[in-house]
C-alpha cells in the first residue's frame, strides 16, 4: 500500500514537473471528489453507493445521499457509465442520472421502465433490460433510451428474465438469467433495426464479456431448483461464442452439482468464484481449470470485479454493513477490506 | 381427524353428564367472559385493560391504540401499512394476538399485522405482559394482546352510529348494536373505513402517493341460553381490506395488498355446581393477495384455513383449588404461490392449576405439551404467584417457558423453506409490584427473557435464503405504569402514564436488536366537565437502530420523536336514552416530521371530525 501511495506521489511530481517544462500541457483539474476510485453499489435497503479512492486512502459511504440529500430507492440493481455520467438502475423502475465524478443528480428516467436490471450504451442510445412484471413470463423487454431526451423511445420484447446487457459493434447481447424462473438464451439485438436473434446456452446465463479475441464469453450458472418436486438441476457452463455467426466455439461444462455465481474479466483472463474458490480461465482454454488460484474468506459473495492485479469481492450482509475485500491476484493474499453499504453487490472503477 | 373429534365429543359428554347443576342461572354473569384463562389464570401477570371509551377515543387503528396507550413499540411501514409489534423487545412473531381466547397470528408469517384489525367493534382490548405460551400457544413470548367480545343477557337494546370525516379524505362509518332479552343476546359491529392517506411528507415536496386504503369489518356475537345449564354462543369476525403499499420517500411504489380474514367460533358452555365446561369449534381463514404492480392482474397469494376443536372445563376441586384442563386439536391447511398445499396438525394438552390458600396468597401452575406433525414441540410450563401485602400493595411474580413455532413460510417457502427447524424456545421471569390508592394505581415491572433457537433467514450456499435456528437473544427491562383518576361532583380527570426501558440484545454480539427502542413513553390526559370532554396524548419513541451495528445516522438508525394528539368532544343533545356526541381530533398536533421505519415518513398534522348518535 505504501508503495502505491509513493508511486502516485512520484507520478504527480512527474506531471507537475512536466507541465513546468512545457507550457502546452495544461494540468487536468480534478473532475470531482469521486474520480479515481472504486464505487460499490449496495442494494439496501436503503440503497447506497460507497466510494474508495484508488490509493485506498479515503473512503466514503452513502455518496449519493451525501451529495443530493435523498435516497436512491429500493433496490439498487446496477450502475452503468457513459462519458461523464453514471446511470443508477433501481429496480422499482427508476434510473437516476448523476455526474459520475461529483455524484450530483442530473435527472431521472422512470417512464417506460418497470423492473429495470442493467444498462449498456451505444453512442447516444442506452439499452436497459427490464423484467416488467416479474410474475409475468411474457412481458419482458429491452427499453431503448435516447440519451439526449432521457426518454424511453421504444421497447423490444424479449424472452423471460433479461439480465446483463452488453453492447459490441452494433449488437446488443442480453443474457436471460430467467428472472424468477429459469431461461437459457442469449438474445442478440441488431441496433440498426432492433431485429432479434437468439443463442441457446446452458441454463441461467448471467455475466458476459468480450474476450481479447473478440469472442463472447458467457457464464451460465445452471438451474438449481431443489425446492421443486421433482427438483430441477442442470449443469453450469462457461460458453465461448463466435459473434460473427453466433456459433458456439466451446461450452465448458461444470460437473453436475456445481453452480458458479460470479465471473469477472480483465486483460485476457476470466475469473470466476465457485464455493469461495477463485479460478482463472485463459482466452485460449477449452476446458475448465482443475485447481483454484486461492480461496477467499466471505460468507456471502455477492459481487466481483478484477482490475490489474487485484480482485475485489463484496461480502454482503443485509442486516448490517457489508464488506469489500481486496485480494492480490498473484499471491491470493487479502490486501485490504472496507466497510460498505447494506447488501453491497456490484463493484465499478471510476 | 375424525377420530379426534369423536374422542373429544365422548370426553365432553362424559364430563358434562356428571355435572348437571341447579344454581346455574346465578352463574350466567360468568357468561360474559369470552376468555376465562385471562380472568382466572393470569393472576401473577401484569394485565392492562383498555375499555370501550379508550377504544372510541383512538381512531380505530389497532396500531394507534397501542402506540399511544401501551408500552408496545410498533414498526409501521408508513401510516396504515404493515405494522408489526415489539413487546418487551421481542420480535413481531413473538407477540400473540388472541381473539376471544384463540390465537389469530398468521400461520404464514407468525405475526399479526396490526393494521388489519379494527378495534372499535370489540368490547375490550386486554394487554397481558409476559410469557403465555402454555395458555395461548405459539408466539406469546413478549406478551399477548386480547380482543374480547362480551355478551350481556339482561334485557337491553343499545345502538351507536358513528360517522367521521378527516384529512386525506378519510371516511369512516360504523354501527354498533347490542340487544338481549334474557335468553338471547346479540352484539353486532359494522365498520367501513376509506382513506386516500396521501399525506404530505414534511420537509419535502413529496406526498404519500401510493398509500390509499379501505377496509370493512363485521363482528357478530350471539348467545342463546339453551337451558338452566347450557349456553350456546357464536363469535364471528370478518375483515376485508384493500391497501396500496406506499414506497420510501424517493421510491414510490405501485404495490397493492388485499387481506381477507374470516373467523368463526361456536362455543357450547355447560355450567355445573363445581364444574363448568366449554366445547369450542372454530374456523379461521386468512387470505392475502399481493400485487407487485396494482395496474396488472398478476398477484401472489397465501391462504391458510385453520380448524380448531377445543374442550376445556373449569373445575373447583375444593374451595382453594381450581383446575382447568384443556385439550385442543388444530388442523392447518395452506396454499399459496410460494408453496404447494402443505398442512399441519397439532394436538395440545394443557392443565392450569390455581391455588388460593387464603386471601393474601395465590399460586398458579400451568403445563402444556403439544404434539405437532411437522416438528417436535417442547414441554411448556409456567408458574405465577400473587402476594397481597396489604389492600394497597400487591406483589406478583411469574416465570415461564414459552415457544414460537416455525411458520408455514419458514417451513415450506420455495425456495428456502426448512423442514428441519425447531420451535424457538424462551425462558422468562417477571416481577411486578402494584400500588393502589383510591382510584389510582402504580405498576412497576421488571423482567428477563432469554430466547434460544431464534429463527432467522440467512443466505445459504445454494444461492437462496433459508431459515435456520441461529440466534440467541436476551431481553430485560423495566416498566412503569401510572393511572390516576380523580372525580369530583362535575369534574372527571384521568391520567395514564407508561414508560418502558428495554434492552434486547443478541447474546453473541451484545448489540441491541434492530427496531427496538431503549425508551418508550406515553401519556394520556383526559378531562370531563358536564357535556364537554377533552383529551391530550403524548408519545415519545426513542431512537431505534436499523442495522445490527448500533450506529446512529440516517442509514443506521431512525431518530427519536415526540408526537401529540388532541381531541375535544361535546354532547350536543342528551336524554335518558339518547345522546349525540360531536368530536374533533387533531393528530400530530405540532406537525412533527417523524418516521417509524427509515425513509418512510409518517403523516403531518391532520384532523378528524366525528358525529356519534347513541340510542
Amino acid at each position: 500500500m505504501k508503495k502505491v501511495i509513493l508511486s502516485i506521489f512520484a507520478m504527480s511530481l512527474f506531471i507537475v514537473s512536466c507541465s513546468d517544462d512545457n507550457d502546452d500541457v495544461i494540468p487536468t483539474a480534478p473532475l470531482g471528489a469521486y474520480e479515481h476510485g472504486i464505487l460499490v453499489s449496495a442494494e439496501g435497503g436503503p440503497s447506497s453507493i460507497s466510494f474508495i479512492s484508488d490509493d485506498f486512502s479515503t473512503t466514503q459511504n452513502q455518496v449519493y445521499y451525501n451529495v443530493n440529500n435523498e435516497e436512491l430507492g429500493v433496490y439498487l440493481q446496477s450502475v452503468g457509465f457513459n462519458d461523464d455520467k453514471a446511470y443508477i438502475v433501481v429496480d422499482n423502475g427508476t434510473i437516476t442520472i448523476v455526474n459520475r465524478y461529483t455524484f450530483e443528480k442530473l435527472g431521472t428516467i422512470s417512464t417506460g421502465l418497470t423492473t429495470p436490471r442493467f444498462i449498456a450504451f451505444d453512442g447516444n442510445t442506452a439499452y436497459v433490460s427490464d423484467w416488467a412484471d416479474p410474475y409475468d413470463t411474457t412481458d419482458d423487454f429491452i427499453a431503448v433510451i435516447d440519451l439526449t431526451s432521457n426518454a424511453v423511445i421504444s421497447s423490444i420484447p424479449v424472452s423471460e428474465g433479461p439480465e446483463q446487457v452488453l453492447v459490441n459493434s452494433s449488437k446488443v447481447y442480453v443474457s436471460h438469467k430467467g428472472g424468477y424462473n429459469v431461461n437459457n438464451e442469449v438474445s442478440v439485438i441488431n441496433t440498426s433495426d432492433n431485429s432479434l436473434e437468439t443463442i441457446t446456452v446452458n441454463d441461467v446465463p448471467d455475466e458476459m464479456f468480450i474476450d481479447a479475441n473478440g469472442h463472447l464469453l458467457v457464464l451460465n450458472a445452471g438451474a438449481n431448483q431443489s425446492w421443486l418436486n421433482p427438483p430441477v438441476e442442470t449443469e453450469a457452463s462457461i460458453t465461448r461464442i463466435d459473434i460473427s455467426d453466433n456459433s458456439i466455439i466451446s461450452n465448458m461444462e461444470f460437473p453436475f452439482g456445481q453452480h458458479p455465481g460470479l465471473m469477472a474479466y480483465d486483460n485476457g483472463r476470466a475469473y470466476y468464484i465457485l464455493d469461495n474458490q477463485v479460478f482463472e480461465l485463459t482466452d485460449s482454454a477449452t476446458t475448465l481449470p482443475n485447481s483454484p488460484m486461492f480461496s477467499i474468506e466471505t460468507s456471502y459473495t455477492y459481487g466481483m470485479s478484477v482490475k490489474g492485479n487485484q480482485l475485489f469481492v463484496t461480502d454482503a450482509s443485509f442486516t448490517e454493513s457489508s464488506t469489500l475485500l481486496v485480494y492480490d491476484l498473484t499471491s491470493g493474499t487479502l490486501i485490504n477490506s472496507f466497510s460498505v453499504g447494506l447488501g453491497a453487490s456490484k463493484i465499478y472503477f471510476n | 381427524m375424525k377420530d379426534v373429534i369423536l374422542l373429544l365429543l365422548l370426553f365432553f359428554y362424559s364430563v358434562a353428564e356428571a355435572q348437571i347443576a341447579t344454581d346455574s342461572i346465578q352463574r350466567l354473569d360468568e357468561v360474559v367472559l369470552s376468555d376465562v384463562k385471562l380472568k382466572r389464570h393470569s393472576k401473577g401477570y401484569k394485565v392492562s385493560v383498555l375499555n370501550d371509551s379508550v377504544l372510541q377515543r383512538n381512531g380505530g387503528s389497532f396500531t394507534d391504540l397501542l402506540r399511544f396507550n401501551s408500552i408496545i413499540y410498533f414498526k409501521e411501514n408508513g401510516y396504515g401499512m404493515v405494522s408489526s409489534p415489539s413487546f418487551r423487545g421481542t420480535n413481531a412473531s413473538q407477540t400473540a394476538v388472541i381473539w376471544n381466547g384463540i390465537s389469530i397470528n398468521s400461520q404464514l408469517t407468525g405475526q399479526t399485522d396490526f393494521n388489519t384489525v379494527n378495534v372499535t367493534n370489540f368490547s375490550s382490548v386486554v394487554i397481558r405482559s409476559g410469557g403465555g405460551s402454555v395458555q395461548y400457544g405459539s408466539g406469546a413470548i413478549g406478551g399477548s394482546i386480547h380482543l374480547n367480545n362480551s355478551l350481556k343477557f339482561n334485557a337491553h337494546f343499545e345502538n351507536t352510529a358513528t360517522l367521521s370525516y378527516g384529512s386525506y379524505d378519510s371516511k369512516k362509518a360504523s354501527y354498533l348494536s347490542s340487544y338481549a332479552n334474557g335468553k338471547f343476546s346479540i352484539n353486532l359491529g359494522l365498520q367501513y373505513i376509506d382513506s386516500e392517506n396521501d399525506y404530505k411528507y414534511l420537509n419535502s415536496a413529496k406526498r404519500n402517493t401510493n398509500g390509499a386504503y379501505n377496509n370493512a369489518s363485521v363482528n357478530v356475537t350471539l348467545g342463546y341460553v339453551l337451558s338452566d345449564t347450557d349456553v350456546l354462543k357464536l363469535y364471528h369476525q370478518s375483515f376485508i381490506g384493500d391497501r396500496e403499499f406506499s414506497g420510501t420517500i424517493n421510491s414510490p411504489s405501485l404495490a397493492k395488498y388485499k387481506d381477507q380474514n374470516f373467523r368463526t367460533m361456536i362455543e357450547w358452555e355447560r355450567h355445573g355446581e363445581k364444574v363448568d365446561s366449554k366445547f369450542k369449534v372454530a374456523h379461521l381463514q386468512e387470505h392475502f393477495k399481493y400485487f407487485g404492480n396494482k395496474n396488472t392482474k398478476n398477484f401472489t397469494f397465501g391462504k391458510v384455513n385453520t380448524y380448531l376443536i377445543n374442550y376445556t372445563s373449569d373445575i373447583d376441586l375444593n374451595p382453594f383449588l381450581k383446575l382447568k384442563p384443556i385439550i385442543a386439536y388444530n388442523y392447518y391447511e395452506g396454499s399459496g404461490s410460494s408453496f404447494a398445499n402443505p398442512n399441519r396438525t397439532e394436538l395440545s394438552t394443557t392443565a392450569l392449576l390455581q391455588y388460593k390458600p387464603n386471601n393474601s396468597w395465590q399460586y398458579g401452575l400451568n403445563l402444556r405439551q403439544d404434539i405437532t406433525s411437522s416438528f417436535k414441540s417442547p414441554m411448556l410450563m409456567a408458574f405465577d404467584m400473587v402476594f397481597e401485602v396489604s389492600p394497597h400493595y400487591t406483589l406478583k411474580l411469574n416465570g415461564s417457558k414459552n415457544h414460537r413455532v416455525p411458520t408455514f413460510n419458514d417451513l415450506y417457502w420455495q425456495p428456502g423453506g426448512n423442514l428441519n427447524l425447531s420451535p424457538e424456545t424462551s425462558y422468562q421471569v417477571d416481577f411486578g409490584q402494584e400500588l393502589r390508592l383510591n382510584k389510582s394505581s402504580l405498576k412497576l415491572n421488571t423482567y428477563y427473557i432469554k430466547t434460544n433457537d431464534l429463527i432467522q433467514w440467512v443466505p445459504g450456499n445454494s444461492g437462496f435464503w433459508s431459515p435456520e435456528n441461529v440466534a440467541k437473544t436476551q431481553n430485560y427491562g423495566a416498566e412503569v405504569g401510572l393511572d390516576i383518576t380523580k372525580t369530583t361532583k362535575d369534574h372527571n380527570f384521568s391520567l395514564q402514564l407508561n414508560y418502558a426501558y428495554t434492552v434486547s440484545e443478541d447474546l453473541e454480539t451484545k448489540k441491541q436488536l434492530i427496531y427496538v427502542p431503549y425508551h418508550k413513553a406515553n401519556a394520556n390526559l383526559a378531562y370531563n366537565y358536564k357535556r364537554l370532554s377533552v383529551f391530550f396524548q403524548h408519545l415519545f419513541n426513542g431512537e431505534v437502530y436499523t442495522t445490527k451495528e448500533n450506529l446512529s445516522g440516517r442509514f443506521y438508525s431512525v431518530e427519536a420523536y415526540h408526537v401529540n394528539n388532541f381531541g375535544i368532544n361535546y354532547q350536543l343533545f342528551k336524554t335518558h336514552s339518547q345522546h349525540i356526541d360531536m368530536s374533533l381530533k387533531v393528530f400530530n398536533l405540532f406537525n412533527t416530521a417523524y418516521e417509524n421505519v427509515a425513509f418512510r415518513p409518517m403523516p403531518d398534522r391532520n384532523f378528524n371530525f366525528q358525529i356519534q348518535y347513541n340510542f
